[in-house]
């Protein structure tokens, strides 16, 4: 796929906070309708690449194309009905119920003379039944668990109603059973509905197992993309993370499954 | 929440119905206060008679009393009452922060310094000294807004910026005074209590005319202030130009005030107190706007007539009624606040 028929697309993207570069002319098309995971090392600029390509950084040199058009030169609410994002670690209003932080996914699809329309209400109801936060609408969202939590602001990214959602890290700070629910969401998202997916993750098993399209980056640049089953590899792990370790395909997914190398002592075993 | 619809025109809208609630209660309230205020005094009228003068009735005497000076006096209560209330829920809503209100973020302290500088050093009197009040509000607005800012405006940088700016303007008409003569002084120090005695027409129009324009203008901002609140990020994400809504909130608010301040001095307390009243009356978590300016309307109402009666015949300004209901109500907010470990 190439920039230019790509639904979200960065053309020699640089993009710096105050005078310090983070992300330097990297050139990346995201594939429509699949699942796109951006993995690499703390630091290595891929949550900035994230908020660049939508449109939260302004960008030092080149450009990020929206359906190929400069996304800094669309109004910012007509992008808002194209594109949702979720940022990393979000905060909702002190005692927000989930039923109003949804609604308020709704703010592009609004005018101050149309506050609330039949086809908000609908859309609210839809993005709470499809993340099944139903039952819970409403509920004070800082009385949910982590993971309802997270489901909560996928909800109203879902009622923003974008075919591209870019998530920022989404399954931070949840335990295991709770990231996996949230992935386990996106990737029906992305199946029954054919919405475009990017997100960052840390953990590079799970970015295995549901990425369509992995993208590997360090230091600001992406040094591999592809199918993780193609790209993930040993040297990949050594060069991207410091790492040394092996892969073998998972036992249940046969998906690349990254181990690392035990270097230091390890516990006695019985 | 329920949703109210215009079956004609397609139109509908959610209305939180405790806060169309205690926003009605709160303006009947004060409207009651306001009747009774132009009813009571040393010529106590009756409220038929009251009425009647509103109307253009009775006799001529009663007439002159109510529409020449009570009414002026209790319209501005009301008015600056309902200024300062929506003044202070917007910047207490953008700063996430119940301290961020136009007295602690130094309208209030530029207002003064430069009303006082117009009265000590120009001899300066009515209209001069309230445009002169409104200027150095704006001013010292524009200059916290300006020393705040840093790629965008933090709600603790801003308090913490507003203290400090509040602390070199005060101490500028700490200075004024000591230079001033007896009877400047004392007309300054009147201003700066804060006082609705002897408020012409005036002075009511310039705050009815900045209501009329403001409110409007914050309801339509208050769509955006919504979004704000999800974190500058998430507001992007859904469209807002953010630091566009965030510049027009923070004039909206620091023009109520400054209008406010200029037209009945420097009243302490209203705009910190009135949003945080509304927002426990609401029960809602976050403050909101129509309540804290109903709410405002009725505490100003209250503390002018309580100024004018209970020492009668002398008067107490109403600014030291509010300071006296508001301080109490200020210090038990920030021991919460340590208590539950945050300024909320």
């Amino acid at each position: 796929m190439t920039t230019a028929t790509a639904p979200l697309a960065a053309e020699d993207l640089s993009l710096a906070y105050d005078d310090r570069p983070v992300v330097d002319r990297l050139s990346l098309a995201i594939p429509a309708g699949a699942v796109t995971v951006i993995v690499g090392a703390n630091a290595c600029g891929k949550s900035t690449l994230l908020r660049g390509l939508g449109r939260l950084l302004r960008p030092r040199g080149g450009t990020v194309l929206l359906d190929g058009a400069d996304i800094g030169r669309l109004p910012t609410r007509e992008v808002a009905t194209r594109l949702g994002l979720l940022p990393q670690q979000p905060v909702a209003p002190d005692g927000i119920t989930v039923a109003d932080l949804v609604a308020r996914g709704r703010h592009p699809h609004q005018r101050w003379f149309r506050p609330w329309s039949p086809a908000d209400a609908d859309a609210v109801a839809a993005a709470l039944a499809a993340t099944g936060m139903d039952g819970l609408a409403d509920r004070p969202v800082d009385e949910l668990s982590g993971g309802q939590r997270q489901r909560a602001w996928i909800a109203l990214a879902l009622a923003q109603g974008t075919d591209l959602m870019l998530l920022d890290e989404p399954t931070t700070f949840l335990d295991l059973a709770h990231q996996v629910e949230v992935l386990d969401l996106l990737a029906r998202l992305n199946a029954a509905e054919g919405r475009t997916v990017v997100l960052v993750l840390h953990d590079l098993n799970l970015a295995c197992r549901y990425a369509h399209h992995l993208v590997a980056m360090r230091a600001g640049r992406v040094v591999a993309e592809g199918r993780p089953a193609d790209v993930v590899t040993a040297a990949l792990v050594a060069d991207v993370f410091g790492l040394a370790a092996e892969v073998f395909p998972d036992p249940l997914t046969g998906t690349p499954l990254v181990l690392p190398v035990p270097s230091a002592p390890l516990p006695p075993t019985p | 929440m329920v949703t109210v619809r215009v079956p004609g025109l397609g139109w509908s809208a959610r209305l939180d119905l405790r806060a169309a609630a205690v926003t009605a209660a709160a303006l009947v309230l004060a409207l009651a206060v306001f009747v009774w205020s132009l009813a009571v005094g040393d010529f106590p009228l009756s409220v038929g008679d009251v009425v009647a003068a509103l109307l253009g009735g009775g006799d001529r005497a009663g007439r002159m009393i109510v529409t020449t000076l009570r009414l002026p006096r209790g319209l501005a209560a009301l008015l600056v009452g309902a200024a300062f209330g929506l003044s202070g829920a917007i910047l207490q809503r953008l700063a996430r922060n119940p301290l961020a209100s136009p007295d602690v973020i130094g309208v209030n302290a530029g207002a003064a310094l430069a009303a006082v500088f117009a009265i000590v050093l120009l001899g300066a009197g009515g209209t001069d000294v309230t445009l002169a009040a409104l200027a150095g509000g704006g001013a010292a607005a524009l200059a916290v807004a300006g020393l705040s800012w840093r790629g965008g405006i933090t709600g603790y940088r801003l308090v913490l910026v507003g203290v400090g700016v509040t602390a070199v303007l005060t101490a500028g008409t700490s200075y004024l005074l000591t230079r001033a003569r007896v009877y400047e002084a004392q007309r300054a120090m009147i201003w700066l209590t804060g006082s609705l005695n002897g408020r012409t027409w005036d002075q009511v129009r310039p705050v009815a005319l900045a209501l009329a324009v403001l409110v409007p203008a914050a309801l339509v901002l208050a769509r955006s202030l919504r979004t704000l609140e999800l974190g500058d990020d998430a507001a992007r994400g859904l469209g807002v130009a953010v630091d566009r809504a965030r510049g027009g909130l923070f004039a909206v608010a620091v023009t109520l005030a400054a209008v406010a301040t200029a037209s009945a001095g420097p009243i302490a307390f209203v705009a910190l107190v009135a949003p945080q009243i509304a927002r426990r009356l609401v029960r809602a978590r976050t403050v909101a706007l129509l309540p804290s300016a109903a709410v405002g309307a009725l505490l100003l109402a209250v503390a002018d007539l309580v100024g004018r009666r209970i020492l009668a015949p002398t008067e107490l300004p109403v600014g030291i009624v509010t300071a006296v209901l508001g301080a109490p109500y200020l210090l038990y907010l920030l021991a919460r606040a340590n208590r539950i470990g945050a300024a909320g």
